[in-house]
């Protein structure tokens, strides 16, 4: 007879397997986002729930979980239940749970039971050997799941029975820190509906390989959810703390006017307004400091990093795209190419208070002495200079020979094979890396310190379109609005953090406040920037492929 | 009178063995010549290619008729390729590459200083193994070489001042796509992106590509290896329709393909030797050459 197992082709009917295993997840899910809840404080820990507390019901139903695992398993270790284990769990899922029981066994060890030092650690090993002998030694469906019910039923029992609950803190000797039950009772849970809805996919798919790539893709899919749960988080955060203040006095109606005075574009254009829309954001439009000004606003800022990026990017795309297609195209020498890659490389990776150091030292002094936008704009440009080299250098490069050869043999000249057949290929990724530098300098703090920084809450817009000034004897033109020191929202965020309070009084707001609503600002701009980008980028995709 | 022979007599016939055939052959230096009644749209002589260390084509002489199909066979690695990329000079693209040797495109000697090859590469076209259109749309495809060379102008500037060359680019891409026997499946998405197009209507694309630019001579690497039998034929009737005004140099791994497309046929065998050249009738049904007749019939390559 064979040694190869075989199994219908065809998946029959949703078998008990099935039916437990998927309950076992969704109440894992369940208990996931609980946790998190109670961790950032959505949901109090003392709420009871269904007449229980919602740390006793945590324990229950990490009890629940344990059973349904354990009784799969044996089930399926019994052969009540079809599926097609391998011989062992493997050594991966080994390790997994030996570190688990490790780490359980030694901490129940020592704080709930109260041994020493050598006993806990004896303990501990001995716990971690036994959790990997399980996992490895019998069949897959034993390995992979009795572990798991095993740790879910200790975290359940010690919830359950109060042992590890609200009352429960611990501070270790030599560490300054104290974990109180609020926050070890959901990183626990956390942990168990994760080692137990990993479990319980590898038993949904029957185990063996088919089990395997469950679990695999169960935690890539957590990876990827938790991936997304942070930056949810982070943004949530600052949305929360930021849009009340950014909002303030703000009007949206229907009936109104869209009031857009000239003057916040620095030209001088008749206010103009639009009927029937009638939106107003003092916090954006206002200047930061002004008798006049009840809402003190970001509208210096905003301009001020908007003229920064648009400096920034004048200076450093055609520079960085010339020296890209010089090194894509052109030079021969592979020395040269991998000197230059290098030092781009190096570039890229030099801190920003080294560059704002530079512009200092160096910038400052040859424009008037003063801290000035265009100082600002050429370090950001030199900062920004490098990832266009690099990124652009790369895309040129993987533009297909096949374009060139086909160029070239056609009798076109190489400039214009790269201007007509080169350059378009390669657009999106040059577009990929100026977006991904101008979200970086966008953001940049440290160099603006230096070069640009001006009053920590500007009064005046920076007017750069209307101070163009133009004379009859040399330099012809001039504008002194580039040679002004200003605010960007970054610098913006520094000062209301460091400041201690606005300037003025009876700003609706106080000075942490304005802090949030600038964060959030800086935010939206940034998104806003990152939104063009690829918008121009997909413009130009679409151009090459769907034309 | 092709002045081939004459040099060919001073130039001692390359002994040549070869350890896969069952007998060791001298390659006679009647076996390659090949009478060309009046000029030779190609002349080459002595071609010596080497990349590196690796001498990849030895000696190689033969002259090209005009308005002709000309066909290159041999197993893979013979320098055929090599050869074809020779004649437009493409081989320069490739800096390990040294060439020695003589190649006259209509009597104008192209290896030598302060040729031109924008020029050159605009008489003679050249059309690759792997379809490779832009990814622009189908009339840009074509237009791409008129355009660049300035022939149309089709800017922005000359689109305002009302004097560009619209009708006359029209004309162009609509004579060309006929002349690649593309016109009927296209004429009414000349918009679209060429890359859309099937991989034969690709190929025969790209031959509009070169013929757009009006070259004497079209160079065709494999133009059908990558093609699905129907849109092979379509490319061997292309192929011998062209040869009415153009001057065709085929390579091809395909011996069936080049007895049905060419008048010529070059036999080239392993290590770069140009072993037979003659009427395609008389190298497919007589061939002077034992290796030739082996690789013909299959027994070896």
């Amino acid at each position: 007879m064979s040694t190869v197992t075989r199994h219908a082709l065809v998946a029959g009917e949703t078998t008990l397997r099935e039916y437990v295993s998927t309950g076992v997840m969704a109440v894992g899910a369940v208990l996931f986002l609980a946790s998190w809840a109670v961790l950032f404080q959505w949901v109090g820990e003392r709420t009871p729930v269904l007449g229980v507390d919602l740390f006793t019901l945590f324990g229950v139903l990490l009890l629940a979980m344990a059973a349904g695992i354990a009784g799969v398993g044996v089930a399926s270790r019994l052969g009540h239940v079809s599926a097609s284990p391998s011989a062992s769990a493997g050594l991966v899922a080994g390790s997994l749970f030996g570190g688990i029981g490790f780490v359980t066994g030694g901490l129940v060890a020592s704080q709930t039971l109260g041994m020493g030092t050598v006993g806990w650690l004896a303990v501990a090993v001995a716990t971690g050997v036994a959790a990997a002998a399980l996992a490895v030694v019998p069949r897959e469906d034993v390995g992979s799941t009795l572990p798991a019910a095993l740790f879910l039923a200790l975290v359940g029992a010690l919830l359950v029975t109060d042992t590890l609950g609200l009352g429960w803190s611990w501070s270790p000797n030599d560490v300054s820190a104290t974990f109180v039950g609020s926050v070890m009772v959901p990183v626990v849970t956390i942990a168990g509906s994760l080692v137990g809805s990993w479990s319980a996919a590898k038993a949904r798919a029957g185990f063996g390989t088919q089990g395997r790539e469950a679990g695999a893709f169960y935690l890539i899919r957590l990876s990827v959810f938790g991936m997304l749960g942070v930056l949810t988080l982070l943004v949530g955060f600052i949305v929360k703390n930021g849009l009340e203040t950014a909002l303030t006095n703000a009007q949206f109606g229907l009936d109104g006017h869209l009031d857009l005075p000239g003057a916040l574009f620095g030209v001088a254009l008749p206010d103009w307004s639009l009927p029937f829309v009638d939106v107003q954001v003092p916090f954006v439009t206002n200047v930061s400091q002004s008798l006049y000004v009840d809402v003190p606003g970001l509208a210096p800022a905003i301009l001020g990093t908007l003229w920064l990026v648009v400096g920034a990017m004048l200076f450093a795309i055609p520079l960085g795209l010339a020296a890209a297609i010089f090194l894509a195209e052109y030079t021969e020498s592979r020395l040269f190419r991998q000197l230059v890659e290098v030092a781009t490389n190096g570039l890229w990776s030099t801190p920003s208070i080294v560059f704002g150091l530079f512009g200092l030292a160096f910038l400052v002094p040859r424009f008037g002495g003063g801290k000035s936008l265009l100082s600002g704009q050429l370090v950001l440009g030199f900062m920004l200079l490098p990832l266009v080299v690099i990124t652009s250098y790369e895309s040129i490069k993987a533009v297909p020979d096949e374009y060139r050869d086909a160029s070239a043999a056609l009798g076109v000249t190489q400039w214009q094979t790269i201007r007509s057949a080169v350059l378009p290929a390669a657009m999106p990724g040059v577009i990929t890396g100026v977006i991904l530098g101008v979200g970086r300098i966008a953001g940049e703090t440290a160099p603006l310190l230096l070069v640009y920084g001006g009053p920590p809450f500007a009064s005046q817009n920076p007017n750069v379109l209307s101070s163009f000034q133009f004379t009859s004897s040399p330099p012809f033109v001039s504008n002194t609005a580039l040679l002004d020191a200003g605010s960007a929202l970054p610098y913006q965020l520094y000062t209301s953090i460091t400041s201690g309070r606005l300037p003025g009084q009876g700003a609706p707001f106080t000075v942490q406040d304005f802090g949030w609503g600038t964060a959030l600002v800086l935010l939206v701009v940034v998104l806003g920037l990152y939104a063009v980008g690829i918008a121009s980028r997909l413009y130009f995709r679409n151009k090459l492929y769907n034309e | 009178m092709s002045n081939a022979d004459v040099s060919h007599q001073s130039t001692p016939a390359p002994a040549s063995t070869t350890t896969t055939g069952e007998t060791e052959e001298t390659v006679r230096e009647s076996w390659r010549t090949y009478d060309v009644t009046g000029e030779p749209a190609v002349a080459v002589e002595d071609l010596n290619v080497h990349y590196g260390d690796d001498h990849a084509l030895k000696d190689v002489s033969m002259d090209i008729p005009e308005e002709s199909v000309t066909a290159l066979i041999g197993p893979s690695g013979c320098g055929k390729s090599t050869f074809l990329r020779c004649l437009n000079r493409m081989n320069d693209r490739i800096k390990a590459a040294r060439i020695d040797g003589s190649v006259e495109v209509g009597g104008e000697e192209i290896y030598q200083d302060g040729v031109d090859l924008v020029e050159l590469r605009k008489r003679v076209g050249m059309v690759f193994q792997a379809p490779n259109p832009f990814p622009k749309s189908i009339r840009e495809n074509v237009s791409y070489g008129p355009r660049k060379h300035g022939d149309l102008d089709t800017s922005l500037l000359s689109r305002l001042l009302g004097r560009d060359d619209a009708e006359a680019e029209e004309a162009l891409v609509e004579q060309c796509l006929r002349d690649a026997a593309l016109y009927e499946e296209v004429a009414d998405r000349l918009e679209d992106n060429a890359l859309g197009l099937s991989g034969g209507q690709q190929q025969r694309l790209c031959i509009a590509r070169a013929l757009a630019v009006d070259p004497d001579v079209l160079l065709m690497d494999e133009p059908a290896s990558a093609l699905d039998p129907i849109a092979t034929a379509k490319i061997e009737d292309l192929i011998g329709e062209l040869a009415e005004d153009y001057t065709v140099v085929v390579v091809t791994h395909n011996m069936q393909q080049a007895a049905r497309i060419s008048d010529q046929t070059a036999v080239f065998l392993t290590g770069g030797e140009l072993v037979e050249y003659g009427d395609t009738d008389q190298v497919f049904e007589s061939p002077e050459s034992q290796r030739v007749e082996d690789y013909i019939t299959g027994k070896f390559g």
